[in-house]
């Protein structure tokens, strides 16, 4: 069992408040992702975990027992850091195995550990290599594969992926989740990519400033971001966010872009007359025909192709920009005047002041791929 | 048809002496029309820059021709071809502030002060700088720089602009956005553009025509839609396209009616001979071994498929990226809702053969596209 806990920890620099009153809980075998911009405090709160820099104030529990006193080697955690770290005058072979050799393992066990490991992370052609000879993805996968081969039952992992290239990051986002669960360990990960955070995430932290402004799973987050900043984070091309004041009329309350009513069902009356920000993720904007209820006229501005998807450019007739996204393939207009479909049932709204989530989409998918 | 924009014939260019030097790119044939955008795009090394360097001039052409509006300029000094570019090592003048950075493109163009203003601010809202125009380029952050840089090459009008890497450094939230912003200006005003990247995304997103390039040669160059639906060779097949496409070696058996791939663990995949045309089919009977390929989100789940085990269902709002153990490897597929699949799960994979590519084993050269010849 190791879980991993963190009660009210505030760290600081001089008069700088890089974790301000920070808790968190992850459970046994759970990922639990950090995510946020630079700064946000994600790195600093690896290195406490790691024991490398101690807090102010506050608790640091690894499976149940404070770890105040224990040192950084002996708290039992696998860390492979941005800065890759490796034993400059050794092998990449000898870097990884490490770990192990500090251990009883024979040396055919650890040959064994090192090659399995390394062959996952595809650096296997390079273990004779020392640092200097590696190319930067592939220090950072040897400073990986040190952190995964001694089976360490904690792993921080500080944007591991960070330095590889498009085709093995992908690659490496699918193998990792594997190579985890094989080894059972609690991971904390750190990214900057959302797609890593909620590819790889059980659960996901989003931070900035130093606290943590939302955590869930990558449905929750994505299905109910709790505020503007944290909606724009998730999603590719960003969410479309138009300023609009909420109606009351007959059917309820709704939102006009473009002169057109677009009803916002279940909303609650309060939010009648207040300045609001509707969110619109561009999967849930559809082009239609002109005569379809609810229409809203719009040029097209340029068609921009986003891997499997295509992506529009529209501005409304007041020149509001919006971006439509739709499977690669399927029909659209390619440039001059069309029209498009919101879906109220879709659409998150926003207190414009202060950027918090009102009412979140009302049909967001869930774990099991039907609306809720 | 349209006005050929530029015209490079036979270009070599070496590091070093002719045919004993780093052989940089090697007999470059390409046309670009006017109003084109092309994307040279490749991995590092692969030559893409020093074929934009020799086209702005900041290179010197070993062999061959470059010709702009019909006219050779090979042996023309950068400022005498009329192009216009955002560069690294091309920067901003640090004197200037942003604003004046980027009016001093249009210096040349003796258009009045009201006309510059106004097509300054214009860029300006359009790459979201206005709020650092009258900073100093030392004083902003690398993003705003390429931005900055940007404004200035697309500002003019020049009969060709050579973009590198413009949007590498862009915050992810704003990509999207400025993408569809750009090419539109490029498009409206009948701009010719050429821009490297190494990011097939950008190239994607903003290129009428892509130019693959690897090891210094040029793969293919075409658009989007061909490169993907129709890839030259193995390199291209796996290097465009996101999640790659999924590669399998096989080797060919067949009857009268039947072909059939045979792939790693005893795993067959059979198709009817009428699947194929006729040329397809005599392509294929001549070898043994092949590459077959398929792109993801071409791979289909149906229960009398092919056994897959679910090795990972990774949800990324808007789309699902599973991956399968299927013949020894891993078959991924992308589907555009969120799927239910538990890890461990047994699904049928079926692959249509108006998807497959099929490549040469030895080569990589493509052999069939769907029913097609490639």
């Amino acid at each position: 069992m190791t879980t991993l806990q963190l009660k009210n920890i505030v760290k600081r620099y001089k008069t700088n408040t890089v974790l301000d009153n920070l808790s968190l809980d992850v459970a046994d075998g759970e990922t639990l992702v950090l995510f946020g911009p630079s700064g946000a405090g994600k790195t600093v709160l690896l290195r406490l975990v790691a024991g490398v820099i101690d807090p102010e104030e506050g608790q640091i529990l690894i499976g149940g027992e404070d770890v105040a006193d224990i040192d950084a080697e002996h708290r039992g955690i696998g860390m492979a850091f941005q800065n890759f770290a490796l034993f400059p005058h050794m092998s990449a072979f000898d870097n990884i195995a490490s770990p192990l050799t500090a251990t009883n393992a024979t040396k055919d066990a650890i040959s064994a550990g090192v090659h399995k490991v390394a062959k996952l992370l595809k650096i296997d052609h390079v273990l004779s290599h020392h640092p200097k000879a590696l190319s930067n993805g592939q220090k950072q996968r040897t400073a990986l594969a040190r952190a995964l081969a001694g089976s360490p039952p904690l792993l921080l992992l500080d944007d591991p992926l960070r330095n590889v290239d498009a085709k093995l990051r992908f690659e490496m986002r699918l193998e990792l989740p594997r190579l985890l669960a094989a080894q059972g360990a609690t991971v904390v990960y750190v990214t900057q990519d959302y797609k890593e955070a909620m590819a790889l995430g059980d659960r996901i932290a989003v931070m900035s400033q130093g606290r943590i402004r939302q955590i869930g799973t990558p449905e929750d987050i994505y299905n109910a971001p709790a505020d503007i900043e944290i909606a724009r984070l998730f999603g590719d091309p960003t969410i479309n966010l138009l300023d609009v004041t909420p109606k009351s009329g007959p059917d309820g309350v709704y939102v006009e872009l473009s002169n057109v009513k677009v009803a916002l069902p279940g909303m609650p009356s309060g939010v009648v007359g207040k300045p609001c920000v509707i969110g619109l993720r561009p999967e849930t904007i559809a082009f239609t025909d002109a005569s379809a209820p609810g229409a809203i006229p719009v040029t097209v501005e340029a068609e921009t192709p986003l891997n499997e998807k295509t992506v529009t450019l529209v501005l409304t007739a007041r020149g509001r920009e919006i971006l439509v996204s739709r499977p690669a393939g399927t029909p659209g207009p390619v440039s001059g005047p069309a029209h498009i479909a919101v879906s109220g049932q879709a659409a998150f709204l926003f207190d414009k002041e202060s950027g918090g989530l009102i009412r979140s989409a009302a049909t967001p998918m869930t774990c099991n791929g039907e609306a809720a | 048809m349209s006005e050929t924009a530029l015209f490079i014939k036979g270009v070599d260019k070496f590091y070093g002496p002719i045919d004993h030097g780093v052989h940089a790119v090697k007999q470059l044939n390409m046309d670009v029309k006017k109003g084109e955008i092309i994307a040279l795009l490749g991995s590092s090394g692969c030559g893409k820059t020093s074929t934009l360097r020799m086209i702005a001039g900041f290179e010197a052409v070993s062999r061959g021709t470059i010709a702009m509006k019909g006219r050779e300029v090979q042996t023309f000094a950068p400022v005498k071809r009329n192009v216009a570019m955002a560069f690294e090592g091309y920067s901003l003048y640090p004197p200037l502030t942003v604003r004046e950075n980027i009016a001093f493109a249009l210096k040349a163009s003796k258009l009045s002060q009201s006309i510059v203003d106004e097509k300054v601010a214009n860029i300006a809202k359009l790459l979201e700088i206005e709020d650092i125009m009258g900073r100093y380029p030392s004083s902003i952050s690398g993003g705003q720089q390429q931005r900055a840089s940007l404004g200035r090459a697309l500002i003019r009008n020049a009969d060709l602009h050579l973009l590198d890497e413009p949007m590498g450094q862009l915050e992810p939230q704003l990509r999207a956005l400025l993408r569809g912003r750009i090419k539109h200006f490029i498009k409206e005003r009948g701009l010719t553009a050429i821009l490297v990247t190494h990011d097939q995304t950008e190239a994607n997103a903003l290129a009428d025509r892509i130019a693959v390039m690897e090891g210094g040669v040029l793969q293919q160059f075409d658009t989007p839609q061909m490169i993907k639906e129709r890839p030259a060779n193995l390199f291209t097949g796996t290097f465009v396209g996101e999640p790659p496409m999924n590669v399998f070696s096989a080797g060919i058996s067949g009857t009268g009616d039947t072909v059939s791939f045979g792939l790693n663990e005893g795993v067959k995949l059979d198709y009817k001979a009428s699947d194929f045309s006729h040329e397809v089919r005599a392509e294929l009977m001549k070898r043994s071994k092949v590459v077959l390929g398929i792109r993801p989100y071409a791979v289909r789940r149906s229960e009398g498929g092919v056994g897959a085990k679910v090795a990972v269902n990774q949800w990324l709002g808007d789309q699902t990226h599973i991956a399968t153990d299927f013949a020894g490897g891993t078959m991924v597929l992308v589907e555009h809702d969120r799927t239910n699949l538990a890890i461990g799960e047994n699904v049928g994979i079926r692959l249509d053969p108006s998807s497959l590519h099929v490549f040469d084993g030895e080569s990589g050269r493509a052999i069939s596209h769907g029913q097609e010849l490639a």
